[in-house]
């Protein structure tokens, strides 16, 4: 008999293990929904419960979410392609090569990493313009728009310097007309481009400073502020939404307290962390509850993304690859020889005056979504898609969107050789 | 103070008093204030190359005979133009000063692919948005009597090396 004990505490082994890293099981009661998002490492981003207006989909369209998703989709590429990179000038091109004939999934893989960075430099763009024309950046939340720009500037860079990676000719000349633009900046012009090439001209020396910026520096800053840009999204009280929620348009939710009772026991009453905390969340008790558990909503929301995502990175990389054009040859500028696609419009301002159209327009527009959330002081507005009460900024940032947008069409489609006017038809 | 007794609180220190924990707190503060400054330093010190490992900015184009008169040769690996008119031989860049690609020779001068910055012979921008003329280099002649550019070290334009 006592031996059959035995066997049978041995079979409970595996669930042992099992439980001892997830410390409770899939949840069926609220109690097991709000232990599932505390009680997880990755999923104790998320509070016990968020906001009803937080899941809506056509609110955020997970903008911001597909733009992290797509970091993480470049991180794990770029590491794998790293395996087979070498950031030489006489190797660099060669691996490219290699990478597509005599590599596993060579090309698939760089057309991943390619496309994932397009679509985070689209994606970037597009969440700020969802954070803008909802009125997002607004008190409490203006400092985690600033960071949002800088995250924004990250992505630029980091895309710049990787576009240097391949060394052919659309990389070299691409960095040599970018490096020169940053060479027209006043006073520190001239240093900081020095500093970025470490030579007077791109060669060696910009092949590998660029590739430690691009695979070491940037992806390390861009973690930790994607990691603060996160934390204060909780911190400001969760995803912005309109302060009236009424409760009409809500269904009625079971509001008594997250309660369980435990045979032998008092009844114990648990409060989500949230209670503790001070802001938005802060009322406990018998009020209209506007909130949903996390798990499932939320994260189920967020699978989804994630799955969207990367089905479209592959899709896309299945049926397009990227870009590799002849080696570098430093004599032959290709005609019109053109900077990554989401510098066209800088380029085309370039073509008409370089410093204004490499450094004064677009400093100031920096400076100017910098200082948004403390320019617009209107508190109205905040939540809602193109609030009545915000017409004038989000008139001028619509402005601001389609010059941009209209600018980058004329440098793609319509600038051919000698960067004169061409029609793409 | 080391006299007083354990259990006995410790007296509040007063204003202006130096204790042992502020006594730490400044010396931390200061320390690690100035640690990030002057790491600060070293860091831009350190980025900026003392040596490069690319062209060097002299180099020989062969004695003067080589080169007749009327010769006007665009060296695109030096980025540079050698022209040589009668006895005047100059060398001017064929960097675009606009983005820095590489200008070609044209039927009235230069001319940039990149962004249609026109150049005359000597130069001077006669169209397009280049900011400034095409800088000139020093040519001198080496002990050897071979010819030597310096792209070290710009001319005024219309400084002509005589042979």
């Amino acid at each position: 008999m006592a031996k059959k004990i035995r066997l049978g505490a041995l079979t409970e082994i595996p669930a042992g293990i099992w439980n001892s890293i997830f410390r409770n099981s899939l949840p069926s009661s609220d109690l097991g929904r709000a232990q599932t998002s505390f009680t997880n490492f990755f999923l104790h981003i998320h509070p016990v419960k968020v906001h009803r207006h937080t899941i809506k989909p056509w609110y955020t369209m997970g903008l911001g979410l597909i733009t992290f998703f797509l970091f993480v989709i470049l991180v794990i590429t770029g590491v794998l392609v790293m395996f087979y990179y070498v950031p030489s000038t006489t190797q660099a091109y060669d691996r490219m090569l290699d990478l597509r004939s005599s590599v596993a999934f060579g090309t698939f893989l760089r057309n991943m990493h390619r496309w994932a960075a397009h679509g985070m430099v689209a994606f970037v763009f597009l969440h700020m313009c969802r954070v803008f024309f909802t009125g997002s950046y607004k008190k409490p939340r203006e400092f985690n728009w600033v960071i949002g720009i800088v995250l924004f500037l990250l992505t630029l860079f980091s895309s710049f310097t990787g576009y240097l990676l391949p060394w052919d000719q659309l990389a070299f000349w691409a960095i040599t007309v970018g490096a020169s633009i940053a060479g027209y900046a006043p006073f520190i012009g001239e240093q900081v481009r020095f500093l970025l090439l470490g030579d007077s001209t791109v060669g060696q020396e910009a092949l590998l400073r660029f590739y430690v910026l691009h695979v070491a520096v940037l992806p390390i800053v861009v973690t930790l502020l994607v990691s603060i840009h996160f934390w204060r999204i909780r911190k400001d009280g969760g995803l912005s939404r309109p302060e009236d929620v009424t409760p009409v348009d809500v269904t009625p939710v079971d509001v008594t307290p997250v309660t369980t009772t435990q045979p032998g026991s008092t009844t114990k009453r648990h409060y989500g962390i949230q209670g503790l905390v001070r802001g938005p969340f802060t009322t406990v008790g018998n009020v209209p509850d506007n909130s949903v558990f996390s798990w499932p909503n939320l994260f189920m929301a967020e699978l989804f993304v994630l799955v969207l995502t990367i089905a479209g990175v592959c899709v896309l990389s299945l049926f397009f690859n990227a870009p590799l054009e002849e080696p570098v040859n430093i004599t032959h500028p290709p005609n019109p020889a053109k900077a990554p696609w989401y510098f066209l419009g800088l380029q085309e301002l370039v073509s008409y005056s370089a410093f204004w159209g490499g450094v004064g327009i677009p400093t100031m527009q920096v400076l100017l979504l910098l200082l948004a959330p403390y320019i617009d002081r209107n508190p109205k507005g905040v939540g809602r898609w193109f609030a009545g009460e915000r017409l004038l900024a989000n008139t001028l940032f619509l402005i601001f969107v389609i010059v941009n947008l209209v600018l980058i069409v004329i440098g793609t489609f319509f600038r051919g050789p000698n960067w004169e006017f061409v029609s793409p038809w | 103070m080391g006299m007083k007794k354990s259990n006995e609180p410790a007296a509040e220190p007063t204003e202006g008093q130096m204790t042992r924990r502020r006594l730490l707190t400044w010396l931390s503060s200061v320390g690690i204030f100035g640690s990030a400054v002057i790491s600060v330093v070293a860091n831009a010190i350190f980025i900026k190359p003392r040596a490069t490992y690319g062209k060097p900015s002299r180099f020989s184009i062969g004695k003067a005979g080589e080169i007749p008169p009327g010769t006007r040769m665009a060296l695109d690996d030096q980025r540079v133009c050698i022209i040589r008119d009668d006895n005047k031989v100059y060398a001017i860049s064929t960097t675009c000063t606009h983005l820095g690609c590489i200008v070609g020779p044209s039927e009235t001068g230069f001319a940039c692919p990149c962004h249609g910055s026109r150049f005359d012979q000597d130069g001077n921008v006669t169209g397009g948005p280049a900011p400034k003329p095409l800088p000139w280099f020093k040519v001198s002649q080496a002990p050897n009597g071979e010819l030597e550019i310096d792209k070290g070290s710009e001319v005024t334009a219309g400084t002509y090396f005589n042979v």
